[in-house]
């Protein structure tokens, strides 16, 4: 097995070196160069230096919309000389299905109408641009059944791309112990922005290389599971709520340490495992420490050592004509003969 | 297993060569080095042996979206995997006894149809949806968007099995384990416009999980989020089991946004914990006890930098007398600080369960400064009854990082403490992080 995951490893390494190797890394965008505030006061009309926009019908690759006049009359009313502006190149992937002809046709005879929707323009050495809100898209348009139903992709190309999700989504408050609850009903939802393998971090108790904690112990605000000391603290977490481990772990993650610890004799050994159990524990009933009794207040816990199929301690006394002599089932059990004889954890009892 | 195995690195090749078309490649390698003590137990009467590991960590995430094909839109490939060799004695959780180990932990492909209405995935992935409880699947499912506010979805395949060593659910990690696994959730929902989030969302799931055709979850859920005014939002969810003819759990959370500062919420849980172990598990035909918790919370956020919170529950648990209960509590009090580049907080957790039960003290912060990185946490525990003789637990760790490229970082972390288990306790860790995220489409 372990030759064939090296090769998945190797595959791996392969995967993320052509991905990063093979296409440039997007470059920082240079400063601005135009002072947009002025030119915004002095009533410069924004289509005397992106006519072209009018036509623009999606937010295109490669396609910065600006053309500075050659001659103009409106720059020689303050301007000697129309100045020469090297326009740099931007970088920035908008991730929007936008159409600038449409909203302007709307908008047509309103001086300066972009700046109802652009309210922060760049200025001059400044490299960040701050587009304009998701606020101006919802002043006008009432998104609401698509917000509430998630329906994102409309509009955005993909939510991945934002480092926080939008305010109204912003995970505040008390999310962390909604989520469970939300992603019975949401999980598209969710698969808008997060892809499986952030889920995976905690979520992947089979098959990830260690609890979060231990990967990430620099991460010390996020409310990672089980931290520091939590091999003291396990066997108390279990009782206070059983159900919660279990959705996790199966019995054989737990059998898997205490083998190690001596606690479970692991199969082919020879080496008697360490009892914990209190005096009492097997058969007297009025000890206080009876196993009935903590098996009824907690079978889970009595699974982490002894959840052996067929081959369980259990069977040992519990099975039909066995050392017990008396029905382990509860009063609620319901199952028939029939049953019985198709199920092959009954057949381990009932012979 | 071998067939798993190649599966898996087929499926890697496939996503290396369609990585090259993706429109945005994220990728992420974490190297990391780690070295302690570990107990292992021996006869009784005698004290445990101390064995060091050391283990090498390769940990590879590759996500491509936006796949040009001529099929599905945003289409989408994600692996995330890792292998690891122990240089001295194997680890717990190794998994095997070989010192070379490794496994996948997602690989899927996802794509849409039909401008969203249609998503398909394949893989090895999670199945969150209704009474699914993140069950990790090797296997696919569909969801569909349906006129009217309806959704359809549904999911087959193995439960993933660790090290793919073993299917059998008395022998695997995953809690379903099993052989085949299939269910789907029929869902509703009616967004009332005013307020982005409200409206109603309801949903009827099933989930099916045999292993050898014996039964070992068969589980009908019912879930509902309830959002009628902006303040207020209701989620709720309930289990049955079709097996047992018994309410698995139960589930209903109010969560009220009483201001942008203040949050509470009240809950109720039920549950059965036998129905929560496989029902071909021996063990799960011995109970049939059940527990509530009952509690609530309330965050408030003071400052912009500064939050705290409390939270408590009251857990009725079933008594050592047939037929009676028990009480138990379990609390967290919680304050933190945040500015730029800056964490620090405290907490304060608490627990009461039978006879036993701690109460821990931890303390953390982060601070950043330009390139480089501090970070720490110390956790004190005070046990309730002494647990191998101990009376307390301390537990520290102190990380430091340091940004030697654009994309790639370094971090050294080293815990200590001492211990119910462990008079002194030490482990050190070193960590290469690369970092890259590729976008093809550029605006210029």
């Amino acid at each position: 097995m372990n030759r064939h995951l090296v090769l998945v490893v190797a595959a791996a390494l392969s995967a993320a070196c052509s991905a990063t190797e093979s296409k440039p890394e997007a470059r920082r965008d240079p400063p601005f160069v135009f002072p947009h505030s002025p030119h915004v006061e002095g009533d410069v009309d924004c289509l005397e230096c992106h006519a072209s926009i009018t036509k623009a019908k999606a937010l295109e690759n490669r396609v910065r919309h600006v053309q500075l006049p050659k001659k103009s009359e409106t720059c020689s009313g303050c301007h000697d000389a129309v100045p020469k502006l090297q326009i740099p190149p931007r970088t920035r992937d908008a991730g929007l299905n936008f159409n600038h002809a449409a909203h302007l046709d709307r908008l047509k005879g309103e001086k300066n109408a972009c700046v109802r929707c652009h309210t922060a323009l760049p200025e001059q050495k400044g490299t960040q641009y701050d587009a304009p809100s998701m606020n101006a898209c919802t002043s006008c348009h009432n998104h609401a059944k698509d917000f509430a139903a998630a329906r994102c992709l409309g509009c955005h190309q993909d939510l991945k791309r934002y480092e926080k999700p939008v305010e109204s989504f912003k995970h505040q408050g008390e999310f962390l112990k909604l989520h469970g609850g939300l992603a019975r009903g949401g999980a598209e939802s969710c698969a808008s922005c997060h892809e499986q393998t952030f889920c995976a971090d905690c979520h992947s108790a089979t098959t990830v290389p260690g609890k979060p904690s231990f990967v990430y112990p620099e991460d010390v605000k996020r409310d990672f599971i089980h931290r520091g000391d939590y091999q003291s603290r396990h066997v108390m977490d279990v009782q206070a709520n059983p159900a919660s481990c279990r959705k996790c772990h199966g019995s054989a993650f737990c059998t898997t340490c205490h083998e190690q610890q001596n606690l479970v004799q692991p199969p082919g050994s020879t080496t008697l495992p360490r009892n914990l159990h209190p005096i009492g524990w097997g058969t007297d009933k009025t000890s206080g420490n009876f196993h009935g009794d903590a098996a009824r207040q907690n079978i889970v816990s009595c699974a982490g050592c002894h959840d052996q199929g067929a081959a369980s301690l259990c069977v040992q006394c519990h099975q039909v004509g066995g050392f017990a002599g008396v029905s382990p089932h509860p009063k609620s059990w319901k199952k028939t003969d029939a049953d019985r004889s198709k199920n092959s954890m009954c057949a381990a009892c009932h012979h | 297993m071998v067939t798993s195995a190649r599966l898996a690195a087929s499926a890697l090749l496939l996503a290396t060569t369609v990585a090259a078309r993706a429109d945005v490649v994220e990728g992420s390698s974490t190297t990391m080095i780690s070295a302690g003590q570990q107990l292992r137990g021996t006869e009784a009467g005698q004290l445990p042996d101390l064995v060091k590991v050391a283990t090498v960590f390769e940990m590879i995430r590759v996500s491509a979206r936006e796949v040009r094909n001529p099929l599905f839109q945003d289409l989408e490939i994600s692996f995330s995997g890792w292998g690891s060799g122990d240089l001295q004695d194997v680890r717990w959780d190794a998994g095997t006894t070989g010192k070379l180990t490794g496994d996948v932990t997602t690989a899927y492909v996802r794509g849409t149809l039909a401008k969203g209405t249609v998503q398909l995935r394949a893989g090895r992935e999670f199945v969150a949806a209704g009474a699914g409880r993140m069950l990790q699947l090797d296997g696919g499912d569909v969801f569909l968007r349906l006129p009217a506010g309806f959704t359809v979805s549904a999911f087959g395949g193995v439960p993933v099995a660790q090290r793919f060593s073993s299917r059998d659910t008395t022998r695997s990690w995953n809690p379903a384990g099993g052989d085949l696994a299939w269910g789907g959730r029929i869902g509703w929902n009616m967004a009332l416009a005013g307020v982005a989030g409200r409206g109603l969302d309801l949903g009827v799931s099933l989930v099916n999980v045999s292993n050898d055709s014996d039964p070992v979850r068969q589980d009908l859920g019912v879930d509902f989020r309830l959002q009628p005014i902006n303040l207020l939002t209701f989620v709720g969810n309930a289990t049955y089991s079709l097996y047992a003819e018994r309410l698995a759990e139960f589930n209903v959370t109010a969560l009220i946004s009483a201001t942008r500062a203040l949050t509470l919420n009240l809950d109720v849980r039920h549950y059965s914990p036998d129905l929560f172990l496989a029902a071909n598990s021996i063990l799960s035909v011995f109970t049939d006890t059940n527990r509530t918790d009952y509690g609530g919370g309330i965050r408030y956020q003071f400052t912009k930098a500064v939050n705290a919170s409390l939270d408590y529950h009251l857990l009725i648990e079933p008594g050592k007398v047939v037929d009676t209960t028990e009480t138990g509590g379990e609390g967290v009090a919680r304050v933190e600080w945040s500015s730029s580049g800056a964490v620090a907080g405290g907490e304060v957790a608490y627990l009461k369960t039978g006879d036993t039960g701690y109460t821990s003290l931890r303390g953390y912060g982060r601070k950043t400064f330009g390139k480089l990185f501090v970070a720490g946490d110390l956790t004190d525990v005070l046990f309730k009854q002494d647990v191998n003789g101990q009376g307390s637990s301390l537990v520290g760790s102190l990380s430091g990082g340091y940004q030697l490229a654009r994309s790639l970082s370094l971090v050294v972390a080293g815990r200590a403490g001492v211990t119910p288990y462990y008079e002194q306790q030490a482990d050190f860790m070193v960590k290469l992080v690369y970092n890259s995220v590729v976008r093809v489409r550029e605006v210029k």
